[in-house]
């Protein structure tokens, strides 16, 4: 879609919603000439976890202009569909765009639920598939044409457990969301951990939105842990942290870089000071291409500086871009997805990112803490 | 009333079966033709989750429009059967036609075991304790990570099969999930048209009335949440089947919200209300998806407006049975002397 129609939609949209109907089906069928490839991305831009899809519809906005104005010999159009996180709903979009015939690849979902619900209709339609968070274990398992721009836990449960132990923490209890990723939170690094020699105090799961974590703590506490190692968002961490602080606990807390959001120490204030985290996307990079990501990023919105998960999706994006590039002229869907598997040190602002034999990405890790309200890189 | 039962007798020979005949021939003539052509995958998936919603919607009807029971827990029964196909099919590698009846079994006799304590509730106090039932079943499957994989969820390998014989084409699959609802709901209208169905609906209206003139409340009560709960389940194995992989967020609070809207959309107590509601809510967000952000808001813009404009549902109760008694009504058959027998 061009900017031109695309502000022409956004007008029309405010006029009324019937309007709105014919136009944007108008423009959807117009917009799309004789050199022009399609993407699909569904992700949640309604319910409980629009805040991400909102985010991740930006960052392909900021990833697709800037591809479309890099004089390529074709264009490329994203056709967005919200699931709301719901099973339901992706399955849905992922049948329509299967029979989109233009359509050559698709990016998302948000969470793994919707994103492996989905990916059992593009494992039958062979249409690649690159989600920016999904982290379920299984994943990338179900077909060669699922991808993940996301450092599984899998290598970061490991890479932190050999952190912590090289600041000397032997007794660690873990903490994380019950769900597939928390899962795999506990899983990667428990083994990790014992694996260094280590033990683990005490492990369990919460649920998310979980309100008051008082008890929790005091179970943490009572196991008398050298450290705590968290798997939670920045939603549930702020609120872990402030709790923490309330109740005067001093263990040194870690997590992983899904927790890596400029809301956390917004939500949490001087809570989060100490707290160390793993990352592979630092806004403060002075990289010229993390800086104009970080600008585009501002000047959409209102000066905020992204965090992890839009990075990611951002990343994926271009992955994704590269990869019709790559395949071009006459793109297929067979043919984006053997380009992306061959994706090799694709220069993103999350650092090099390689896909593995099993599609998994692998991703530089950077080890970061947070001082004085702002995340700084730290060498140990 | 007189009139309406002149209307009956004239109308007890062929043309009683004339609207099933309609709407047989809609779902699996009229409806297969179209989609085969247009052979988009998209109408056969959307097709397919109507139907399954068209039959928890339907199962809910039972308990909630015709018992007059708020249950609020109907998501959990739902996904007790889609994790017994899944289980089944993971675990012991059976198919499609042993865990659709067996998926059933289990939500109903789970069903029947949560209300032996609380079927003596009443009005809220029933509301309540349903809505704690379907929490505590979302959690057992959210949390017992050992048996139902948690939040992992489980892949479901297996599509829809008859003794064996693979039903997996498109149309296959659209006949399959569609011989099961038609089955089902055709079994919910004869339960809830019939002495039986009066039975339960004087329960609603009131129930220590009915006690003392010997309805066995409490009974009647446990027969339709088991009942209710059977069907559920097999909608949850036709689900499992056919996306072909589930997790607990499939079957959280808000779906079994989204069920009682329907039903409620509907017209409570009215089956066909309860079909096309579960129809508008599973079609219209579809439908609108070309407006972007706005088309939740306008899905809730028209359950709003059919609640304020429509308070008895699109199709209410009064007028469904008069429908359905003159349509269906096989246990009213005019006498010939101008007076049909029961529903007076």
């Amino acid at each position: 879609m061009t900017k031109g129609a695309a502000t022409m939609t956004v007008r029309l949209r405010t006029l009324s919603t019937l309007a709105a109907v014919l136009a944007t089906t108008a423009i959807a069928g117009s917009a799309l000439a004789a050199d022009t490839v399609k993407l699909g991305y569904q992700l949640p831009l309604t319910g409980d976890t629009a805040q991400y899809g909102q985010d991740f519809r930006k960052a392909a906005e900021i990833a697709l202009a800037e591809f479309n104005a890099a004089g390529k010999p074709f264009k490329v159009e994203i056709v967005f569909e919200d699931s709301r996180s719901d099973a339901k709903e992706g399955t849905n979009i992922a049948r329509k765009f299967v029979d989109d015939k233009a359509i050559v690849g698709v990016l998302g979902d948000f969470t793994s639920g919707v994103s492996m619900a989905a990916a059992q209709v593009y494992k039958e339609a062979g249409l690649p598939q690159l989600s920016q968070t999904a982290s379920h274990p299984d994943y990338a398992k179900i077909s060669k044409y699922q991808f993940r721009n996301i450092a599984t836990q899998a290598q970061e449960g490991p890479y932190n457990a050999k952190w912590m132990a090289a600041k000397g923490f032997k007794n660690i209890a873990v903490i994380a969301e019950q769900t597939d990723w928390g899962q795999s939170v506990v899983g990667g690094f428990s083994d990790a951990v014992k694996a260094n020699g280590g033990a683990v105090a005490f492990s369990e799961f919460f649920n998310r939105g979980l309100k008051d974590y008082r008890s929790l703590i005091s179970k943490i506490e009572r196991a008398k842990p050298d450290a705590i190692y968290t798997g939670f968002f920045y939603e549930d961490g702020a609120q872990f942290l402030r709790q923490l602080q309330q109740l005067g606990v001093k263990t040194p807390v870690y997590s992983t870089s899904a927790a890596y959001s400029p809301k956390l120490i917004e939500l949490a204030g001087d809570a989060a000071e100490g707290v160390h985290l793993t990352s592979n996307f630092l806004p403060t990079d002075p990289a010229p291409h993390i800086q104009h990501f970080v600008d585009e990023w501002k000047a959409r919105s209102g000066g905020a500086v992204p965090g992890q998960f839009p990075a990611q999706a951002y990343d994926a994006v271009r992955i994704m871009l590269a990869a019709v590039e790559k395949a071009s002229p006459n793109p297929t869907r067979e043919k984006v997805r053997d380009a992306l598997a061959q994706t090799k040190d694709f220069p993103g602002v999350t650092g090099k990112t390689t896909f593995n034999a099993d599609r998994e990405a692998e991703k530089e890790l950077v080890k970061v803490e947070v001082k004085g309200g702002a995340f700084v890189p730290v060498a140990d | 009333m007189n009139a309406f039962e002149g209307t009956l007798s004239k109308e007890s020979g062929g043309r009683r079966w004339l609207v099933p005949a309609l709407l047989a021939l809609l779902v699996f003539g009229a409806l297969p033709a179209l989609l085969a052509g247009f052979d988009r995958g998209y109408f056969y998936q959307i097709a397919n989750l109507a139907l399954i919603f068209v039959l928890l919607s339907a199962s809910m009807h039972l308990v909630t429009g015709v018992a007059g029971l708020l249950h609020l827990g109907h998501a959990a029964f739902y996904g007790v059967g889609a994790y017994t196909a899944a289980l089944l099919t993971s675990k012991l590698g059976l198919g499609f036609t042993v865990t659709l009846p067996l998926s059933g079994v289990v939500a109903a006799l789970l069903a029947f075991l949560v209300a032996l304590p609380t079927m003596r509730l009443v009005s809220i106090y029933f509301a309540v304790a349903t809505l704690a039932i379907g929490q505590m079943l979302y959690l057992v499957m959210l949390n017992w990570v050992d048996f139902t994989k948690g939040p992992n969820g489980i892949i479901v390998t297996k599509g829809f099969e008859l003794f064996g014989v693979a039903l997996s084409g498109r149309l296959a699959s659209y006949y399959t999930v569609a011989v099961v609802v038609v089955l089902c709901v055709v079994a919910i209208g004869r339960l809830s048209h019939s002495y039986y169905g009066n039975a339960l609906r004087s329960i609603r209206e009131d129930d220590q009335c009915a006690d003392a003139m010997g309805v066995r409340t409490v009974r009647l009560k446990m027969e339709v949440f088991t009942l209710s709960a059977f069907f559920a389940g097999v909608a949850g194995a036709l689900w499992a089947h056919m996306t072909g992989y589930i997790s607990p967020g499939d079957f959280k609070f808000s779906e079994s919200i989204l069920i009682l809207a329907m039903v409620v959309v509907g017209g409570l107590g009215s089956l066909p209300g309860a079909i096309i509601g579960a129809l508008l809510l599973i079609l219209l967000p579809e439908g609108l998806r070309a407006l972007g952000d706005f088309r939740n808001v306008m899905v809730g813009l028209v359950m709003f407006l059919s609640i304020l404009l429509l308070p008895k549902g699109l199709l209410g109760e009064v007028s469904a049975l008069r429908l359905v008694r003159r349509q269906l009504g096989g246990a009213w058959r005019s006498t010939g002397k101008g007076e049909g027998i029961g529903w007076r």
